[in-house]
């Protein structure tokens, strides 16, 4: 006898929830109390997690559908039950609402369900549309951009306010001509690409916040850019402001050459002296963490707290082939595969994830510049600088987050962190845990922001 | 070759927008003898506002009517006047008064040609004082441009300008049907060029004050001065303004709107009157409805007057009006997204 | 009774009641005066109205009254308010937009109104006032109070329709309504040959069936006389009057007037007919006080309105966040 799922009440007034997100694919095992599906109410959103161990045999409900409480979600099957073609009750399909299905098909509609973690709105569009529809939060012009040219806007980080998707987040995201990137994809070895340097201060977006606190600076990976953090700024929710600079060569930042880390990170830090914020929360992801580290080191004054996950800098061993993979990628089909050893489940990376990913990566000279930065930073996949010093002189809340299926930087170079850092692994988490498991990630990132907001004499 | 000289003022004679207004009518006087100005004191006194000024003394009693204090009746006249020949321009003393003529030109005036079926013209001029920021308190500073401008059968023009504010009233003197023209009376005393002689401004059409990118202001009368104030410091701070002068309200020139707002993606409007139910109103219904809505890149904003009669105490007063910080304030945090 | 010849005023009422009006006429004037040299000092904005001239007019018609009966008046209101028992020092205060006003600062001098002295208000609207002292008669005679209502107008408001409107009405009703015209020749700059088709406003009674009376409105007992028949008969249930005060107002029509349509002579000629001096005279000769308890009386008033600006100077500003206050009723708290 399998086991159902129900969408559970988890809020006094609650007679629907929006079934948000589901961690698990159908023919999937689970263990009893993993985390099965997100639900999102009016007031809250919260993971529920798996009654029971064995394997999800049915989805009965579609991420992003709106459900009644106690309605069926799932079925467990015992290791070795026999799984029927079809579920004991049949399929629902909630109630997106017709309209809402009609206006966000663009949008929602080619949402990698179930599995793709940045398939939502980049912040709480969904929590507060009445109908509960995941609907991101986008201007119209945005949408006309985003329906013209494909993009995903699920997938877009907003720089309005509440995290709004506007035009030019949308534009970033689409190909300058497609047309050359296409013929470049077709051709065995790809011309080396000539590239300019231009001169613009690095690319800095930010979402203010509801409530008081610091805000916190979002530094993101290698070949990665700031649309990226959606999944955890949404996690993280909107009471601190939101602030994302984008690292040289990537995203909307310029194209430059630069020959060292030390440069590179001096860039950086220079955007950073721009912010004229007095305190703020550092968060670093891979490359970002040690550039996050590194601004630590030398603006510790300005740092309230310091957060990194999966950082670099702590060993020599990268994946430096997935790297340049990434970097040299002219289509989805040559991506997808790299972007699947980032994650701990490779079916995480849909293909529409993937796509979507190209898109923002059409620029054939940004791929040129990416490659060129990878070859100073990691040259023969080897992390060429080491921040294990600066780090130990980290005297703010310092956390370490990390995938223990991360196969990228492995999370052993963790170790290496002075013991001030508190060591967070998390299970069933590649390289990309705030994609991965936001929430995950989120909870002891809160608590560091918390500690680094109470005056240094009553910690 | 020497460059050809140009006359040092052939082109820069500077009038201010109440000696705008009268040239405009002394012109109509001059060259039509079915004109006539009727209105409060408009002869001796020469207006409440020195409009008509020395009209009188050139034209006569007989051309340069004081009415009594009936503007019911003298609305009235004017408008039966007008139906059968005459080419009168009313003067109210104030705006707010034209409250108690409603009856002739809303219910008369407004629909006499439609009522008829097309067989009469009711080809009259109503001049309209108005706005805030004399000390008159309630009854002597409302912005009515809204309420007029919600009845088919009228136009209503509001010019920022001494060159408009002739060219306005002399395209109203030619129109066969009933024109409202607002005139705000901060403005009276403002100088600007006009040129010399009969020419008109066309009715329903805007005109562009400023060109930018980042941020469309639509405004109108004295609002189009404090938005052009506003953007020039805006423009030191990267912002780039463009700036509609709406000069009518009825019929409203939407293509050049709809054609900015696609350039600038983000709208805010400024107005006098009552922000509830205002121009600001009419125009962004507009914008959601046109083929700019896809354009848009922010929430439209609208500025307008606050939800209270005009206060007497003059900080009240200013506060009751958008001004120029505030139209500055508004516009920059559209252009840096923080709305 | 008959063998008495002395003015009217003088045998009604007593020295004191007298006195009082001799105080409020120079309340009046001297009010007025220092509202001008504060407008002219630009501690005042916005323009005025000013009656100085028209003293007796107003103090007489409002002599019979008590706080339980209404007035209307109108952008020329400072006399009636004064009249009708404001102290100067709250009118200063709205004057200068001050929360200590009248109006807290909201309406300034056209909005005057003190509505616990059955004050309705000055009115920024000419004729507006008619309609609604006709009102507040429908509401005497309804809740049978006994009150009348004064409505003041000038001399230009009789040709607006609220005039011919209002009295009709309060005609067919027989409401307790005294129509009080303050004809001063002139509606700005219109004198009423050119804008009224009748020689005297008080004709007009006669279209709307009510009696009319035309009077020396600087005669401050013939004033009083004429009203005070008028009241009786209103509160009597036999309806309204009309009554037509002839006076002048020295001033111009307000801040911006540059005195075109009259002459100096005629202004002069008026002057000399001051209703303030002439009220003090008759008081003087009929023993009711000496020169020195009159310059006393005059004195005093000075004091008051010197002290008056002075509380208005010290008042404090509205707050920009009450902008919207008084809106509707739920704002008042
Ligand atoms: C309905 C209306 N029309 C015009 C005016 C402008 N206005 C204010 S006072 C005034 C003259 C009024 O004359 P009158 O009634 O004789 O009163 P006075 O000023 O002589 O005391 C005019 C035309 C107004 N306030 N309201
Ligand atoms: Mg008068």
């Amino acid at each position: 006898m399998p086991t159902e799922v129900i969408l559970p009440k988890v809020d006094m007034d609650m007679d629907a929830g929006l079934l948000a997100q589901w961690h698990v694919a159908t023919g999937e095992h689970v263990e009893k109390g993993a985390a099965l599906f997100d639900i999102e109410t009016d007031k809250a959103a919260m993971e529920v997690e798996a009654p029971a161990s064995g394997i999800v045999g049915h989805i009965v409900a579609e991420a992003g559908s709106r459900i009644p409480v106690g309605q069926v979600v799932a079925w467990i099957y015992a290791e070795n039950e026999e799984i029927p073609d079809l579920p004991p009750g049949g399929t629902i399909s909630g109630d997106t609402g017709a309209a809402e299905q009609e206006a966000g098909r663009n949008e929602v509609a080619e949402v990698p369900q179930p599995t793709a973690p940045a398939a939502r709105g980049s912040d709480e569009a969904g929590a507060e549309n009445d109908s509960g529809s995941p609907r991101p939060r986008a201007t119209p012009a945005a949408r006309a951009a985003a329906r013209k040219s494909g993009v995903d806007l699920g997938r877009v980080a907003g720089s309005g306010p509440k995290g709004r998707i506007q035009a030019d987040d949308v534009m970033r995201q689409q190909p300058v001509s497609s047309g050359p990137a296409a013929v470049a994809g077709l051709s065995e070895a790809a011309p080396p690409v000539d590239w300019a340097e231009n001169q613009r201060p690095l690319a800095m977006t930010r979402r203010k916040g509801r409530a008081k606190g610091h805000p916190i600076l979002l530094i993101h990976g290698f070949a990665a850019d700031a649309s990226g953090w959606a999944p955890l700024e949404k996690a993280l929710g909107d009471a601190r402001e939101i602030i994302r600079i984008e690292l040289p060569c990537h995203g909307r930042s310029p194209l430059v050459r630069i020959g060292s880390f030390r440069e590179f990170t001096r860039m950086m830090v220079r955007a950073f002296d721009d912010l004229d914020v007095a305190q703020l929360h550092l968060v670093g992801h891979s490359l970002g963490g040690a550039v996050a580290a590194a601004i630590a080191d030398i603006r510790p004054r300005r740092i309230a707290s310091l957060s990194l996950i999966s950082p670099a800098g702590l060993g020599p061993e990268i994946d430096g082939a997935t790297l340049y993979g990434i970097a040299r990628a002219t289509r989805t089909d040559s991506l997808a595969p790299w972007l699947k050893r980032l994650a701990a489940r490779p079916d995480a990376i849909s293909h529409d994830f993937a796509k979507a990913a190209m898109m923002a990566r059409m620029e054939p000279e940004l791929r040129a510049a990416q490659v060129e930065l990878a070859d100073m930073l990691f040259p023969d996949g080897t992390q060429s600088f080491d921040l294990s010093a600066a780090m130990a002189r980290v005297d703010t809340p310092f956390k370490i987050v990390w995938g223990r299926q991360d196969r990228i930087l492995p999370w052993r170079h963790a170790l290496r962190a002075p013991d001030v850092a508190g060591l967070h692994l998390l299970d069933k988490a590649g390289h990309i845990p705030h994609i991965e498991r936001p929430e995950a990630v989120a909870l002891p990132l809160l608590e560091n922001f918390r500690t680094g907001e109470i005056p240094v004499q009553q910690r | 070759m020497n460059a050809p000289t140009r006359q040092p003022d052939a082109d820069i004679r500077e009038l201010s927008y109440s000696e705008a207004i009268r040239e405009a009518m002394g012109l109509a006087l001059e060259r039509d003898e079915r004109v006539v100005l009727m209105g409060e004191d408009i002869g001796v006194y020469g207006g409440a506002f020195q409009v008509t000024g020395d009209l009188v003394e050139r034209f006569g009693a007989d051309r340069v009517m004081d009415t009594p204090i009936s503007e019911l009746g003298g609305a009235g006249v004017a408008v039966g006047a007008a139906l059968t020949g005459l080419r009168p321009i009313y003067e109210f003393q104030f705006s707010d008064f034209a409250a108690l003529a409603m009856e002739q030109i809303v219910n008369q005036a407004a629909k006499m040609r439609y009522m008829l079926g097309g067989e009469a013209s009711v080809p009259v001029v109503f001049r309209m004082p108005a706005g805030s920021g004399t000390g008159a308190a309630a009854q002597h500073s409302q912005s009515f441009e809204a309420w007029f401008g919600h009845v088919p059968g009228l136009k209503v023009v509001q010019p920022s300008t001494p060159e408009d504010a002739k060219g306005l009233l002399l395209a109203a003197l030619e129109d066969p049907d009933p024109v409202v023209m607002f005139e705000h009376k901060l403005l009276y005393k403002m100088k600007g060029h006009v040129p010399e002689g009969w020419y008109t401004t066309p009715i329903g059409k805007s005109a562009i004050r400023r060109h930018g990118k980042d941020v469309t202001i639509v405004a109108s009368a004295i609002m189009v001065h404090r938005a052009l104030a506003a953007a020039e410091k805006l423009a030191g701070e990267g912002i780039e303004v463009e700036i509609i002068d709406l000069r009518s309200v009825r019929p409203i020139d939407g293509d050049a709107i709809i054609g900015s707002v696609k350039k600038t993606g983000r709208l805010l409007c400024v107005y006098e009157g009552v922000r509830t139910l205002g121009i600001g109103a009419e125009i962004s219904a507009m914008i959601a409805e046109s083929e700019a809505f896809d354009f848009l890149d922010a929430p439209v904003l609208r500025l307008g007057g606050a939800e209270a009669p005009i206060p007497y105490n003059p900080d009240l007063e200013k506060a009751a009006v958008p001004q120029i910080p505030d139209i500055e304030s508004a516009a920059r945090r559209l252009a840096r997204r923080e709305v | 009774m008959s063998d008495d010849n002395r003015p009217f005023a003088i045998r009604k009422y007593d020295a004191a009641r007298l006195r009082d009006a001799l105080r409020k006429m120079y309340l009046i004037r001297f009010f007025e005066e220092g509202a001008e040299d504060s407008y002219m000092r630009g501690l005042i904005h916005g323009t005025m109205h000013l009656s100085i001239g028209q003293e007796a007019s107003a103090v007489a018609s409002c002599i019979g009254l008590t706080d339980e009966d209404k007035i209307t008046s109108t952008h020329r209101g400072h006399g009636h308010c004064i009249s009708k028992g404001a102290e100067v020092g709250r009118m200063f205060a709205e004057f200068f937009g001050k929360e200590e006003g009248y109006c807290h600062g909201r309406g300034g001098s056209m909005h005057i109104a003190d509505v616990t002295k059955g004050n309705l208000g000055a009115n920024g609207i000419v004729g507006g006032g008619l309609p609604i002292a006709v009102g507040a008669g429908l509401t005497a005679k309804r809740l049978n109070t006994g009150a009348v209502a004064i409505c003041f107008f000038g001399d230009g408001a009789n040709n607006e329709g609220a005039f011919h409107e209002a009295l009709n009405m309060a005609a067919i009703w027989k409401l307790p309504v005294v129509f009080i015209c303050e004809n001063n020749k002139y509606g700005m700059s219109t004198s009423t040959e050119r804008s009224t088709a009748v020689k005297n406003i008080a004709e007009r009674a006669v279209a709307y069936a009510m009696p009319g009376h035309t009077v020396d409105g600087n005669d401050f007992s013939a004033v009083a006389e004429t009203v005070e028949t008028a009241i009786a008969r209103a509160r009597a249930g036999e309806g309204p009057s009309l009554i037509e005060n002839l006076t002048y107002r020295w001033r111009g029509h307000s801040k911006s007037d540059r005195n075109r349509y009259r002459t100096k002579q005629e202004i002069d000629e008026w002057i000399a007919r001051d209703p303030i001096q002439r009220f003090r005279k008759e008081l003087i000769e009929h023993a009711i006080l000496d020169e020195s308890e009159a310059e006393k009386v005059a004195t005093e008033a000075r004091q008051e309105v010197e002290a008056g600006i002075e509380f208005a100077k010290s008042g404090t500003a509205p707050r920009v966040s009450d902008l919207a206050r008084y809106v509707y009723a739920e704002e008042n708290a």
